[in-house]
């Protein structure tokens, strides 16, 4: 049983986590339609601000939680007004192939500016240590973690049905020509949200920052598994995310526990499960906006 | 070319074979100022890059002193660094191109046993000699070896049966593992596992076992599997970013403070080191391939202090591997007195030369190096170098953990 909680809670806080770095991809492709593939540089971005400001400028972790997801969004803004916008009238391939140069140019640049050396950041004192839940002891920095993923939830979910700023985003992103029509500002809109995407991605790089090592590449790897979960959810459907989030989170928590011997299958399986009975994802297109 | 020619096909060959050997002797005889080149291949990008940026230190501060000193049979040597992006096809294109298009005279390098298996049966094609400085899998002086391919550095048998002595003597009966799902991990489990019921065949060697992918993120739920297991010992073969990611999540979940023993083959890794500071934990067996401290002799006092004075930090063993590279084949080219690489992969063979972890010798059965590793238990962390220290420690004698040649499955 202990080990079954210890498990759940591990599943929960790698799906979390998966799900703020997923839905950043997500609503970057629902608005503007460009899978973004630099979307986990963005996340190393976040993780290596947030190195430079706690261990080399010694500020304190919540500091660096607001300040460098903030710098991030500037260097999508950046992105957004200087490179995508000259691609979105092409085809999918061309900002598919757009990202793919910026993944390589940040990753190079991480390198050159902060050295290809493994670097460590302390989690706060106040969520150091473990804490007993149900007679397992976890640590405190992973249920944070969770508590992180949740409200990153709530807080889009209120934001995208209860306000105003949301329903301009969907219409943006339902009819860009209605919407231009009624008076948004579309292109402001779409830079608006490219640098809000990066921005949760930017966050998810501060909070991996204490209990992942930060290195050059480390975009990488999380933006394979951001893709895995955006498959198995569906692309373009949020609620898609949170479902991929946890299917993927589950594997890797239960898997790595119980099956480690083919847990490095196990994702791969589980997408193409998914793919062989709904080639659309889980809660494809069309699900919800 | 006239017709007649083509009715007496010897003379064509022997005309061709006669101005080509004058060719290449006045290319030679035209060469002889010209640089030493050596074709180096690394780890320059993705995560891992810290490895090939320590090789690319070693490797320069070598190429340095060697310059200062006179050079290589009085040229000077300079090496060509590519990225080998960790892929076997890459490095195998990396290698191609280095000898094709950069004409070096030799080759050195690679970081994984994945990459090393795919590259080295290439190697008899591009016909240059290539000293492996990391890459650890025993294949590649073993059922892989060929004639131009030698090693320098510890391999996974000679340092799985020095953690197996150590394992021995903490007295620990049921062991298991924690190591990267790759050839890597497994052999090292593998070897481990055969070399410490070799010396107490009491030993149970646990069905229970962990191999998360290699990168993977979050390695929780196998600490815990592996700590729900309730082994005496478990052996450690995670390495770099995994390993430093694995003993921070370990520390939070009390890993360190169980009552079980536990062996790091790769801990003593200075890069894995430095990142961690005092979040190594204390008092748990580490291996390294080469301990900056472990050997008091000239040669390695010099190669520290000019290492530290340069770069600011001790050297990693990837560091000294790629450094004896570079001075391995200063040694095979002066016993060979020319840079022709099927001369130069003859010297190799049999060579002994002074490197910083000792008096260094490629057998001639396998190629492989007779080398050991240092394992020592971490210590206080030293304000100088940035790491902990190790104390008690100990460097195993080559002669002692190589195994045979007729065992490694090499024939030459």
């Amino acid at each position: 049983m202990q080990s079954f909680i210890a498990a759940l809670l591990n599943s929960l806080d790698i799906a979390l986590l998966l799900f703020v770095i997923a839905v950043g991809l997500n609503i970057i492709f629902g608005v503007l339609n460009v899978i973004n593939f630099a979307h986990g540089a963005l996340y190393m971005l976040g993780a290596y601000f947030a190195y430079t400001a706690m261990g080399l400028l010694g500020l304190s972790f919540w500091v660096a939680l607001v300040v460098a997801p903030l710098l991030v969004a500037v260097v999508a803004i950046a992105i957004e007004r200087l490179m995508l916008r000259m691609v979105y009238d092409r085809h999918i391939t061309d900002s598919l192939l757009l990202t793919f140069a910026l993944l390589l140019i940040i990753d190079e640049s991480v390198r050159m500016i902060w050295g290809p050396s493994i670097q460590v950041v302390d989690p706060p004192a106040l969520l150091t240590g473990t804490f007993s839940v149900f007679g397992v002891n976890y640590p405190v920095y992973g249920l944070f973690v969770i508590a992180v993923g949740i409200a990153m939830m709530l807080g889009l979910w209120l934001l995208f049905t209860r306000t105003r700023l949301g329903r301009i985003v969907r219409a943006a992103a339902l009819d860009r020509e209605m919407a231009q029509t009624l008076g948004i500002n579309v292109p402001m809109v779409i830079t608006g949200v490219f640098a809000f995407g990066a921005w949760i991605a930017a966050v998810g790089g501060v909070v991996a920052a204490p209990m992942r090592a930060i290195g050059p590449a480390m975009g990488e790897k999380i933006i394979i598994e951001s893709f895995i979960v955006v498959v198995i959810g569906g692309l373009g459907s949020f609620p898609g995310t949170l479902l991929g989030a946890l299917v993927l989170g589950f594997i890797h928590g239960f898997g790595g526990r119980f099956l480690p011997e083919i847990n490095l299958v196990l994702p791969y399986i589980g997408m193409a499960l998914v793919l062989l009975i709904k080639p659309q994802g889980l809660m494809g297109k069309g699900a919800s906006a | 070319m006239p017709n007649h020619t083509r009715t007496i096909p010897p003379l064509r060959t022997l005309c061709t074979a006669v101005c080509l050997a004058l060719g290449l002797g006045a290319a030679t005889s035209a060469q002889a100022e010209d640089p030493v080149r050596i074709g180096a291949i690394y780890i320059m990008s993705g995560s891992p890059s810290v490895y090939g940026q320590f090789a690319q230190q070693g490797m320069q501060l070598a190429v340095d002193e060697i310059n200062e000193s006179g050079g290589i049979l009085g040229r000077d040597v300079e090496f060509v660094l590519e990225d080998s992006q960790i892929k076997a096809d890459a490095a195998i294109q990396a290698a191609r191109k280095l000898v094709y298009s950069e004409q070096v005279h030799a080759l050195m390098g690679l970081d994984s046993s994945g990459v090393a298996t795919g590259v080295v049966p290439v190697v008899p094609e591009l016909q240059r000699p290539f000293i492996i400085t990391h890459a650890a899998t025993p294949d590649v002086t073993g059922k892989l070896c060929n004639r131009y391919t030698y090693r320098l550095s510890v391999n996974i048998s000679q340092n799985t049966k020095a953690a197996a002595e150590i394992a021995e003597q903490t007295g620990a009966k049921r062991w298991t593992t924690i190591g990267p799902d790759y050839a890597f991990g497994h052999q090292s489990w593998e070897f481990f596992g055969n070399y410490l019921q070799e010396l107490d065949p009491e030993v149970e060697l646990m069905e229970r076992t962990a191999f998360p992918r290699f990168g993977n993120e979050d390695f929780t739920p196998f600490i815990n599997n592996v700590m729900d297991a309730e082994p005496d010992g478990v052996l450690i073969s995670l390495w770099g970013g995994d390993l430093v990611n694995f003993i921070r999540q370990a520390n939070n979940l009390g890993f360190f403070d169980q009552d079980f023993e536990v062996l790091m083959t790769l801990g003593g890794a200075t890069e894995v080191m430095s990142a961690l500071g005092t979040d190594m934990p204390e008092g748990i067996w580490v291996g390294t391939r080469y301990w900056f401290a472990a050997h008091d002799n000239e040669v390695n006092n010099a190669f520290v202090s000019a290492y530290m004075d340069r770069y600011g930090k001790p050297p990693s063993y990837n560091a000294q591997g790629a450094y004896t590279g570079i001075q391995a084949y200063k040694a095979a080219i002066e016993k060979a007195g020319s840079t022709d690489p099927e001369a130069i992969t003859d010297a190799l063979s049999g060579l002994t030369f002074q490197a910083p972890n000792g008096e260094l010798t490629f057998r001639a059965g396998d190629h492989q190096a007779v080398v050991g590793p240092t394992w020592g238990q971490t210590a206080a962390l030293s304000e100088d170098y940035g790491v902990r220290m190790l104390d008690p420690m100990k460097t195993f004698d080559g002669d002692l953990v190589t195994p045979d040649v007729s065992e490694t499955g090499c024939s030459l």
